[in-house]
């Protein structure tokens, strides 16, 4: 690891402050791919900016058919939260089968949405469920936020403050881990919210992305056996040592009719 | 005392210390003033070393200075040799050894192969310097696979070594098994995969080396497995004398053979120590050690299986491709030809074998004895071919191989590859692993699960081996006068509880207190010899020596015991730690004849204060031949190829056993690594000789959550008279039974499919395009 100047401000304009003070500074939330990045000598920033201490980049609340989750909220008390749970237990899920114990004690959901990891697993819920994500400066749809891979649409020293998820009728998610990181070889989300059906993929692509033939089939009849015969093309999909294109497209049309049967 | 008798589970002595953090690992040790070693390694597979530029990082804060290729060179070192069993080609000519010095000097040849060291005062500093360390490389087309390695128009990775070969090698009777498959009903064929692995122990390697310039002499601290044979390679290489390099291991966090082998970081530390006047330390993170572990296993074999219209096996001939990747490393040679030769067959009755080998050259990390060397791929072998003659001639595969195994009867034995199989009952082992595996419930299960879209499979898998390592071990007792016992030892735990069963055999040989025994092991002061770890040889030939050295203090001490009673050693009866005289039934306990042994006036003429003090070396003359069967029942999800291991059932013989829970251990975790190499372990080079799996995001080791549950029993009725214990080596046996028995059970799941055979490991995606392929 190079060495770098450490912050910890108590305040997000502080936070800002000093971001743009730096030379080339670097917000850091749970760590959990910025650490590693940089004990591998593989990020040399000037200033690491911890937003651990900002309260208001914390906590769940539900507002009638909205759940909001500050950014700074661990993936364990996602897991663990009573609110979550009730109203959209897939994601409660999704987040308690994160990494390890430790992962899940220290990694974020907005450090998670920033970094856009192809095989992270809450940009499926995002734009699963159609999500809006909140920063310093707008509110970014889930759908226009992740753009490429490890690429979103936030600007410099944008900071994202919180998400709010509409609270669907039924959800799913299933994932499919990697071997070797367990990370989301394929995983697919699912959600219904009235008329409206999303279907999201992630792990499978350099970006998240909606499946929208299932999505078709499934607001006619939401089940599984309605997405009979649809498949994704492997084109495009990525290919690795651990699964093909095709084999990686054949991981969504299955695990998509999982995640309808698993939805509730 | 029977609490810590030989055949209890004792807990083990060490795990206080360890799971306390208490451990002391290489990492844990510092020396005072001491400064930091950095290893620059290639990036490239093979490229021509043109230049080393270190101005820029001599002048980077806290550099001492930087060790290149051409420094060594000029130093004038020797290479390290390979040590290899088995040294000479077919036609009696000697093995084809290119050098290996501790660096890359003008070409390098696998990626992580030493090009320059940076020493610093800390470990940041010396890597910050060798960034800039320049380095021009002229990059040079990669070999790869062993199989083109061997191809007529493939570069040479050494210029004077035509074909990448290293040696050819053959074992059994060639005509013998030519005849047997021209008279043969049936020839089954199956060509398979031995895939690429690491050991990836838990603890990095790494070392601290200490040079004394008044007495000219070296302390060598180092996550080895092996600390006698280590030093004498290199003192070699330092042209210094062995005498001079005091060499040991601290507590070691895992080995599995990667450890055993000789490396170039060691003997570069001790010239740097020496350089620098400085203690010095270098400890590799995980990712140097992916590319600078020795590898294992790495062999593509063509195994053919001639059998009678009956089902009787008559030949098996088995053609061996090895990978040694870029050099000859410790014993890489020997992995492919003998390693894999001597077990041929397994637990069958087979008169007819021949086992041909070539050992090929590639541009990878070199290849090492790997948890049990040579002998599980030789099991997955046997295992797989009577399998596939089972599917493709239709018959039961639980049958035919029950009734080919050796007869009971016909034991002793030795196999056409030669090998002694002195004990056993291979017959009643295999019945009683079948019996635990529950056929009756079989049926509904299966049903179960092809009721939730899944397919269930079952395959036993008998297996023969044998151990290996060094024959000869010693032991060492002394006493003192406040009843502490110290027993040293030449063989090695790297964490299989050595510090627990040998002070068992101890103390339930002498009778003296467990809790009083302290151990000393991996220290070539401590001990004149010291074949340290490897062939699961520490019980036989470590644990024999210990018995030995028991038994020989024992017969001194009842000459004392005699003369403190008055009465005659040959009237002494010795048992649960107390002599007594048969005659005049006269008693005295061993704790008091030791206390005795420290007072001049109460010896005999003859004896000395400290006469007990025993030491002893045991020589093992055959290697045993561990055996057993295990079975794997497992469920197959076709839609996404996702094999789980539901069950897994042992029963092995490993002769009486010690400490049981000790056994289990080995076991479980053999199974656990045989499990990983079937399943998903690969390490993986692209085309060019990138390592794509450098780290454990892309090299999959088994989890807790991997793991099924196993069922464990022991056959103890046949134990082996080739070393006093009786027992035959357990720490190799698991990974030699788990991959074909679970391999095996997936096949048979996929039956139905038309699935004949996969490669190792069998990730997701090859068994999901096996049934894709297999349905076209």
């Amino acid at each position: 690891m190079y060495d770098f100047t450490y912050h910890r401000p108590e305040t997000l304009a502080d936070a800002e402050k000093m971001f743009a003070d730096a030379d080339d500074g670097q917000y850091i939330a749970g760590g959990q791919t910025m650490v590693p990045v940089m004990k591998q000598r593989l990020a040399m920033p000037s200033d690491i900016i911890d937003l651990e201490r900002i309260s208001d980049l914390k906590g769940i609340s539900r507002d009638g058919n909205v759940l909001s989750i500050g950014a700074m909220t661990t993936h364990a008390e996602v897991a663990g939260s009573g609110d979550v749970a009730k109203a959209i237990p897939a994601l409660a899920r999704l987040a308690d089968d994160i990494g390890d114990p430790a992962v899940r004690n220290r990694g974020t959901l907005g450090g998670s949405i920033a970094n856009n990891d192809p095989a992270a697993d809450y940009p499926a819920a995002l734009v699963g469920l159609g999500a809006t994500i909140h920063t310093t400066s707008r509110e970014i749809p889930a759908d226009d936020f992740f753009t490429g891979l490890f690429e979103t649409a936030l600007e410099e020293g944008e900071v994202i403050v919180k998400v709010s998820i509409p609270v669907p009728d039924k959800a799913g998610y299933v994932k499919f881990p990697q071997p070797a990181s367990r990370f989301a070889l394929v995983g697919v989300f699912v959600a219904q919210i009235g008329d409206s059906v999303r279907v999201a993929a992630t792990g499978a692509g350099p970006c998240v992305f909606r499946v929208e033939a299932m999505e078709k089939a499934l607001e006619k009849d939401f089940s599984a056996s309605a997405l009979k015969g649809i498949s994704v093309p492997g084109e495009g999909l990525n290919n690795d040592i651990h699964a093909s294109a095709d084999y990686r497209a054949s991981l969504i049309s299955t695990l998509a009719r999982r995640a309808v049967a698993a939805a509730e | 005392m029977e609490k810590y008798g030989i055949g209890q589970p004792v807990r083990r002595k060490e795990d206080a210390r360890f799971i306390t953090g208490a451990g002391t690992y290489i990492d844990d040790v510092a020396a005072e003033n001491m400064a930091h070693a950095f290893v620059l390694r290639s990036p490239f597979a093979h490229a021509k070393i043109l230049n080393i530029d270190t101005s820029e990082a001599e002048n980077m804060p806290g550099v001492l200075g930087i060790i290149t290729g051409q420094d060594w060179a000029a130093e004038g070192f020797a290479t390290m040799p390979t040590k290899a069993a088995i040294s000479k080609k077919i036609d009696g000519s000697p093995l084809n050894q290119p050098p290996r010095h501790c660096f890359a000097i003008d070409r390098a040849r696998y990626i992580g192969e030493p090009v320059a060291v940076v020493i610093a005062e800390t470990r940041e500093q010396a890597q910050d310097a060798a960034e800039l360390v320049e380095v021009d490389y002229e990059d040079l087309p990669a070999v790869i696979d062993a199989r083109k390695a061997l191809a007529e128009d493939t570069p040479r990775i050494w210029d004077n070594i035509e074909g990448n070969v290293c040696l050819d090698f053959e074992l059994g009777d060639k005509d013998a098994t030519e005849k047997a498959f021209a008279n043969a009903d049936h020839v089954v064929s199956l060509e398979l995969v031995n895939n690429r692995v690491t050991a990836a122990p838990i603890e990095p390697r790494g070392a601290v080396a200490e040079y004394d310039a008044t007495t000219d002499s070296y302390k060598l601290q180092n996550a080895t497995q092996n600390v006698h044979a280590n030093r004498t390679t290199f003192a070699d290489v330092l042209k210094i004398d062995a005498e001079s390099l005091h060499h040991l291991a601290p507590d070691v966090g895992g080995g599995f053979g990667a450890k055993n082998s000789s490396y170039p970081e060691p003997p570069i530390l001790l010239y740097a120590a020496k350089k620098f006047g400085r203690p010095m330390k270098w400890v590799n993170d995980r990712n140097e050690g992916f590319q600078s572990d020795t590898h294992g296993r790495a062999q593509f074999s063509k195994v053919e299986l001639a059998l009678d219209k009956d089902g009787k096996f008559l030949g098996l001939r088995t053609r061996t491709v090895g990978d040694l990747g870029a050099y000859c490393w410790t014993n890489g040679p020997f992995t492919p030809t003998g390693g894999s030769a001597r077990t041929q067959g397994g637990p069958y009755n087979i008169p007819a074998m021949y086992y041909s080998a070539v050992a090929a050259f590639t541009n990878t990390m070199p290849t090492d004895p790997y948890r049990g060397a040579g002998r599980p791929e030789a099991s997955y072998q046997i295992e797989r071919i009577v399998q596939h003659a089972a599917d493709t001639l239709g018959f039961d595969p639980v049958e035919l191989r029950r009734k080919n195994l050796m007869p009971t009867a016909s034991l002793p034995r030795k196999t056409p590859m030669g090998l002694d199989v002195d004990s056993g009952d291979f017959p009643e082992v295999f019945d009683r692993t079948m019996k635990m595996t529950d056929r009756e419930g079989y049926a509904e299960r299966v049903a179960n699960s092809k009721k939730n879209g899944m397919r269930r499979g079952f395959s036993i898998a008998p297996y023969l081996e044998c151990s290996g390592g060094m024959p000869k071990e010693f032991a060492g007792i002394s006493f003192t006068k406040d009843g502490t016992v110290t027993l040293r030892v030449g063989s090695h735990s790297t964490g299989m509880g050595h510090e627990t069963s040998k002070p068992q055999i101890l103390a339930h040989t002498l009778g003296v207190d467990f809790d009083r025994i302290d151990f000393i092991q991996a220290d070539t002061k401590a001990t004149p010899i010291g074949g340290g770890h490897g062939g699961s040889r520490s019980l036989e030939v470590g644990g024999a020596a210990v018995l030995k050295a028991a038994n020989e203090m024992l017969d001194k001490a009842k000459v004392l015991a005699a003369h403190l009673l008055n009465s005659n050693a040959d009237d002494m009866d010795f048992a649960d730690g107390v002599f007594t005289d048969i005659k005049t039934e006269q008693t005295i306990a061993i704790d008091d004849v030791i206390a005795a042994s420290f007072e001049q006036g109460r010896l005999p003429e003859g004896m000395e204060p400290g006469c007990l003090d025993t030491e002893s070396i045991f020589e093992r003359e055959i290697i045993s031949c561990p055996n057993g069967a295990h079975a794997a029942e497992v469920e197959v999800d076709p839609e996404t190829g996702a094999v789980r291991v539901e069950h897994y059932w042992v029963i092995d013989d490993f002769g009486p056993i010690v400490n049981p829970m000790l056994a289990d251990g080995q076991v479980m975790g053999g199974v656990a690594q045989g499990l990983g190499q079937a399943l998903m372990e690969e390490i993986v080079y692209d085309d060019d000789g990138q390592l794509v799996t450098g780290s454990f995001m892309d090299y999959a080791l088994p989890r807790a959550d991997s793991i099924p549950k196993m069922e464990l029993g022991y056959y103890e009725d046949a134990p082996t008279a080739k070393n006093p214990l009786g027992v035959k080596g357990a720490g190799e046996a698991g990974c030699c039974a788990s991959p074909p028995a679970i391999v095996n059970a997936v096949l048979d799941a996929l039956k139905e499919d038309g699935v004949a055979h996969i490669d190792m490991p069998l990730t997701p995606e090859k068994v999901w395009r096996a049934i894709s392929e297999a349905k076209k």
